[in-house]
């Protein structure tokens, strides 16, 4: 049986304005409830940048998105959504 | 460190200054240690540069950094805030305690006036005061430190003229609930907690802290925070918890982390920031990271304005007698009577000489009057400057020794003929020191001026340094701490900062690299370089071609990891940055009133030490009184031997009172005979001496002068040796001097540079500085980044000399070029008199007790330039009538100490490695009570120690003398032999202690088994020990060996064309093409060498100088720096005065050996080296195979040299390969001596 990463990012549609997502995925954000930066694994060749924000979509749900900044692996520079 | 005060920068901050919206409140310097990676400085210069008006340091339970930062941070405009973030114990919760103790969360706290700054020292001191906790059984072991921490109670009870901020995000005293939750407030108890704190601090004074550090739950936590200021009627105010100046150093911060927590990067994250949000930003940038607290940030700029409080401003502190009105007159009475005493009537002449006579009676009467007006010509100073007290402080302090001293050495030992300790320094230079024994040496006989000591335009605090063996300051340090009382007696802090080796050693373990990778690059990094460190690192990755791989070729082929690149530039980051807190090597302070007003005290890792948190600097910015205890290395050893001397001939020793004309002595020195003496004993000295040539103590103050910074950088040396040898031709030889005011003030160093003092002496001579303004140019040169200081002292130096001298333009300027040049470190006067006293007392116990001396040098190790194992080489070298034959570890001879034994040294058993010195002395107390041991099952039996000990003790070769080849019992007998015959029972001896030794001892502490003297069958038919690894074996378990040396069993397989020993170099002309095989005892590359780098070889017959080129070490560095056995080839290099003596070919010099007899010039000789190889490689049956492979392959000759001891493999001994040669010897060489680490005195 093969193993599946949990929560894995997946790539997401985000539309920004002023630096923050005010879409994702089609879905209009009602509210922003936190913004964080992991910034990790510098030492390596797979170096992690990332700001997240977690927030609150049209429909009620909560939502958590990242940008990469690395501007390398799987999507340069790209949105990822993640489970909250 | 960069440091660039004054720059646009730094004014385009100034500039924003006026408008920024946030003042730091919270930052970490380096003093955090290993949670913070800028030195005060950086963060000053930086909070400059980003426009901020103040700057807050509070490092956790430290103010280490603060005094530095209160006197930076005035040069780049910034104002000083100083505090600290303090770990207050909790109750453990489920998780339990932390490591090392409680639980702690933390506080800010921030000084407002100085009661604040009382109250911060005292909360500091509590906090640290258990960190040492536990009982010793020796007050010489080191205490475990452990985590500081301290009560909230003790917090609150000290609060008066403090602000107390409620902490950091991840740790704040009541935000514990709130950690990892998403909302919600602070619990009961955080809430009960935070009352406490405002009752105590009151509303005025505490703060609710806010961080923003972009992690998840920020926004939630600081609303939750903002409700509970609300409820306990208290403000908000923002803080950035700074751990970096710079984002280039975000990356050290995750490491230091790592390194903190013994971890590595890849296992630390949860223990990290998980992001690099802590550097310092712009006050915009940080108001703008809490757009929904705006007060909290405006509440910044208020409580800044508030805490004013000024570290730089008088704290309070006096030492004692500062103020005592009848100091000046007990002084004056203490000396006038000293006087008469030493310069009256009767007075016994002083240690010291003058042109080679013995001083103290100069003409009686002359003296006394001279040493009455200068003595009271220095009252008067002293008088002026009100430092009485300050003399009669140190007196005190020497008395206090004096009791010491007769504790330690005992009353009726020969040492109690001698002081208790010495002076050293400038201090020497006083005739007030000398007459309060604060100094040996008669600076009126000595013609020591005072300037550089003491003048009247002097502020601040003069120096006085004293030195004291070894036993007496371990005494003495505990005894000044009751005397002055425990809370007004400290040591001095020191702060060791990361160095190559040790940074390459952390940090590459904290990146995941391989161990052994890692310690191959450490060991051949600069041992205390910094700079240039990508490099190595290139090379461990096998990045950079490298011509000489090493012996083991490319560590891997490839581009570097990205770990590697990481290890370069953090490695570069961390250089320089403190790692942790030390103390002083004897530094101390008393005051008047308790030290814990003025700076925190914490415990010293010594039982009965303990030591303010600042260094000599700050303590010297604070005004604080530093009295110099230091321990030295060879006063303890020439104090060993004159008690040997009394134990061996029945002689008592007082070294004050030894002839100091005896030609004897001085002959050795003209010849270089110093090896293990003190100061001239190194591969410089030893050059130098043989082109100086000393003849008197005046010439050997000088000496002890000459090889240091100053006289080099300062091009003082080459005139100097040249100008002696042309006035020992002609002495009728006229010295030029630049100008004739020099002459007075340069007569005696023959027109050159050479004492610290005679920069002061010149610039008032020829520039006509006041002498104030004299020893402001020499501290001007002996500051860091002082450009600008030092060029405004040219332009009045310049000036000075036309005006005063009347020098032209070109004079004044070349004279201060030779000022300049001096602006590194050098010896005054006084000084070298003082070091040049014990370098003549330890020559003249080497001359006239060799094996004592030799005896005293092993016992008192670690110290001087030589290991061991090549002290007792060079002893064994010398010259037949001045041999002294050197015996090894015997388990029926030895002491626990080395001894001096039918005119030959004993090698002790407290040599041996990896053994308990219990039972070395449990060994040795049994064979006195029952004789010797005659087998070794009775070995094993009556001496009761470990089984490991006697594993040593027959792998060192020490039961010998008790074991055969076939394991059969041979009696007694204690003479080392040489060659074949020596240690080949070895093996038989651990086979046959496998079955007599007790088994190992169980937890219960007992054995499981007792060991019964039982005659034990013989071993099977093990293989004989081969000579090389006898060699290892003794190097590997006691660090020397008094058998044959690597070169002496080598040699016969070395097929190098042009090979010459140490001894045939001597007679071989300049010019010459050889070859040199040696073991490396010394390395040095000295800042002063541009690159190049010296090495000491020794082979069977001496010591061979090299001098490495710098181009030649780019190609070779990594043998240079880390292989011990090597092969050079270069020019010969060969400088004799005189007649040139006997300079052969290279067939006729190899019949010559050794050293003739009487005084001769010897040749100064060097190796200029064009080529360096692992020795190994050279080896025939070795890793590149027979004659005629590889590096060999132009083999023309195979020289068999006279007295090689060219012997065969006896039968059935293992003939070791070239590769087990090297990395064998990489494994168990003996400790070297690098000149630029330098092992300590």
């Amino acid at each position: 049986m093969a193993a599946r990463a949990l929560n894995h990012p997946r790539p997401a549609r985000v539309r920004r304005s002023a630096g923050h997502p005010v879409e994702v995925n089609g879905e209009a954000v009602e509210s922003l409830r936190e913004s964080w930066l992991v910034e990790d694994r510098w030492w390596t060749a797979a170096p992690l940048r990332r700001r997240y924000w977690e927030l609150v979509g049209e429909r009620g749900r909560n939502l958590v998105v990242f940008h990469d900044l690395t501007g390398g692996g799987d999507a340069p520079g790209g949105w990822f959504v993640q489970s909250p | 460190m960069p440091l660039a005060a004054g720059s646009s920068r730094a004014r385009e901050g100034r500039e924003l200054a006026s408008t920024a919206p946030y003042v730091e409140l919270h930052c970490h310097s380096a003093y955090s240690f290993l949670d913070g990676v800028s030195l005060p400085v950086e963060l000053a210069q930086r909070a400059g540069e980003l426009g901020y008006e103040a700057i807050a340091l509070t490092d956790h339970n430290s103010v280490s950094g603060s005094m530095e930062l209160a006197v930076v941070a005035k040069e780049h405009g910034v104002r000083a805030i100083h505090g600290a973030e303090i770990d207050v114990a909790v109750d453990a919760g489920p998780s339990g305690p932390g490591r090392g103790g409680p639980a702690t969360r933390h506080i800010t706290l921030l000084v407002r006036d100085e009661r604040g700054w009382r109250n911060l020292c005292r909360i500091i001191t509590l906090a640290h005061a258990h960190t040492r906790g536990g009982s010793d059984p020796s007050p010489s072991q080191r205490r475990e430190l452990g985590d500081p921490s301290v009560d909230l109670a003790a917090v609150l009870d000290h609060a008066e003229g403090l602000v107390c901020l409620t902490g950091c995000a991840g740790r704040s005293l009541i935000g514990r609930s709130l950690i990892g939750r998403s909302g919600g407030g602070p619990g009961a108890l955080e809430e009960r907690t935070a009352r406490r704190l405002l009752d105590a601090f009151g509303p005025e004074s505490l703060y609710v802290e806010l961080q923003r550090p972009y992690a998840r739950h920020d926004r939630a936590r600081n609303r939750a925070l903002e409700a509970l200021a609300r409820r306990l009627g208290v403000g908000c105010v923002a803080t950035g918890d700074v751990h970096a100046h710079t984002p280039a150093r975000a990356e050290l911060q995750d490491a230091f982390v790592a390194i903190r927590h013994h971890t590595t990067l890849d296992a630390s994250e949860p223990l990290r920031r998980g992001n690099h949000s802590h550097v310092m930003s712009a006050p915009r940038a940080m108001a703008s990271r809490f757009p929904e607290h705006p007060e909290a940030v405006r509440e910044t700029l208020r409580l800044a304005e508030q805490l004013s409080f000024d570290l730089t401003k008088d704290l309070g502190y006096r030492y004692p007698g500062a103020e005592d009105e009848s100091a000046s007159r007990r002084l004056a009475e203490l000396c006038r009577m000293r006087l008469e005493e030493r310069y009256g009537p009767g007075a016994l002449p002083a240690p010291g000489v003058r042109g080679g006579q013995a001083i103290g009676r100069k003409a009686a009467g002359a003296a006394h009057a001279e040493a009455q007006a200068r003595l009271e010509q220095e009252l008067r100073v002293i008088d002026r400057l009100g430092l009485a007290g300050f003399f009669l402080l140190h007196h005190d302090m020497l008395e206090l020794s004096r009791e010491v001293a007769l504790e330690v050495r005992g009353p009726d030992s020969v040492r109690a003929l001698l002081a208790p300790g010495r002076g050293r320094g400038s201090s020497v230079s006083s005739l007030v020191c000398y007459l309060t024994g604060l100094s040996h040496i008669d600076p009126i006989a000595s013609r020591l001026a005072l300037g550089r000591f003491l003048h009247e335009d002097l502020r601040g605090l003069p120096d006085i340094d004293l030195d004291f063996p070894r036993d007496i300051r371990e005494k003495l340090i505990p005894r000044v701490h009751e005397r002055y009382g425990h809370d007004r007696a400290a040591l001095v802090a020191a702060f060791p900062t990361f160095r190559a080796r040790g940074a390459i050693r952390e940090l590459g373990k904290v990146l995941g690299l391989p161990a052994g990778e890692i310690e191959r690059l450490a060991r051949g990094a600069d041992r205390y370089g910094g700079a240039g460190m990508s490099s190595e690192h290139d090379i461990a990755a096998g990045r950079e071609p490298v011509e000489d791989p090493g012996p083991h070729g490319p560590a891997e082929g490839g581009a570097p990891s990205e770990r590697w690149r990481w290890l370069a530039r953090l490695t570069e980051q961390a250089y320089g940055l403190p790692r942790h807190l030390s103390q002083h090597p004897g530094g101390m302070i008393v005051a008047t009133r308790p030290l814990i007003d003025c700076c925190p005290v914490v415990p010293a890792a010594m039982e009965g030490r303990q030591m303010v948190q600042w260094d000599k600097d700050s303590c010297g910015d604070a005004g604080f009184l530093k009295i110099d205890l230091l321990g030295l290395g060879m006063l303890s050893a020439v104090e060993r031997c004159v008690d040997e001397i009394a134990r061996v001939h029945g002689e008592r020793i007082d070294l004050s009172r030894i002839p100091f004309d005896d030609q004897d002595t001085f002959r050795a020195i003209r010849a270089a005979d110093t090896v293990g003496v003190f100061q001239i004993e190194s591969r410089a000295q030893m050059q130098s001496l043989l082109r100086t040539r000393p003849k008197n103590f005046e010439d050997l103050t000088i000496q002890v002068a000459i090889v240091r910074p100053g006289p080099i950088q300062g091009g003082a040396i080459n005139p100097y040796i040249e100008r002696r040898r042309r006035l020992r031709e002609d002495p009728a030889y006229e010295i030029p001097y630049e100008h004739p005011a020099l002459e007075p003030v340069l007569r005696e160093t023959l027109g050159t540079i050479i004492f610290q003092d005679q920069v002061m002496q010149v610039a008032e001579a020829f520039a006509g500085f006041t002498p104030g303004e004299a020893d402001g140019l020499r501290r001007a040169m002996s500051r860091k980044r002082s450009h600008e200081m030092l060029q405004r002292q040219r332009e009045r130096f310049i000036e000075g000399a036309m005006q005063h001298a009347g020098a032209d333009q070109g004079t004044a300027e070349r004279v201060w070029t030779m000022v300049e040049g001096f602006a590194g470190f050098g010896f005054p006067k006084a000084h070298s008199a003082a070091f040049g006293l014990l370098a003549y007392q330890s020559t003249w116990l080497r001359v006239h007790y060799g094996p004592e001396f030799l005896c005293a040098l092993l016992n008192e190790q670690p110290m001087g330039f030589y290991a061991p194992d090549s002290l007792v080489r060079e002893a064994k070298n010398r010259s037949p009538s001045n041999r002294i034959a050197v015996l090894g570890l015997d388990v029926n001879a030895s002491s626990v100490q080395c001894t001096v034994e039918d005119g030959g040294v004993r090698i002790g058993l407290g040599y041996i490695k990896d053994v308990a010195t219990a039972d070395v002395q449990a060994l040795v107390a049994e064979r006195l009570r029952g004789g010797p041991f005659r087998s070794l099952g009775e070995l094993a039996a009556r001496s009761g120690v470990r089984r490991r000990t006697l594993e040593q003790l027959a792998w060192s070769g020490a039961c010998d003398g008790i074991t055969t080849d076939e394991g059969t019992q041979m009696g007694t007998g204690t003479q080392m032999g040489t060659g074949t015959q020596m240690g080949t029972g070895r093996r038989a001896a651990l086979w046959q202690l496998g079955l007599a030794t007790p088994g190992e001892t169980t937890s219960g502490g007992e054995a499981t088994q007792l060991a019964l003297p039982f005659e034990l069958p013989g071993a099977p038919g093990l293989r004989p020990l081969g000579r090389w690894q006898r060699l290892i074996a003794d190097y590997s378990t006691s660090g020397l060996t008094v058998g044959e040396h690597a070169l002496e069993i080598l040699r016969p397989r070395l097929t190098v064309p042009l090979l010459a020993t140490s001894a045939q170099l001597p007679r071989l002309p300049t010019g010459y093409e050889v070859a040199v095989a040696g073991l490396v005892i010394a390395r040095q590359r000295p800042g002063t060498a541009h690159g190049t780098m010296f090495l000491l070889f020794e082979d069977e017959f001496g010591t061979v100088n090299l001098i490495v080129p710098k181009a030649v070490y780019d190609r070779h560095r990594h043998l240079a720096r880390a292989e011990p056995l090597l092969l050079a080839r270069g020019r010969l290099e060969r400088w004799q005065e005189g007649p040139q003596g006997n300079v052969w070919s290279m067939s006729e010099a190899r019949t010559a050996h050794g050293q003739p007899e009487g005084e001769q010039i010897r040749p100064v000789v060097n190796v200029i080296v064009r080529e360096l190889a692992a020795l190994e490689r050279y080896l025939s049956g070795g890793v590149e195979g027979a004659a005629g492979d590889g590096p060999v392959a132009d083999s023309a000759r195979v020289h068999h040299l006279p007295g090689s001891h060219d012997v065969a493999p006896a039968d059935g001994e293992e003939q070791v390969q070239g590769s087990e040669v090297g990395s064998s010897m990489r494994a168990a060489v003996p400790p070297m001596q690098s000149f630029g680490g330098g092992r300590r005195r």
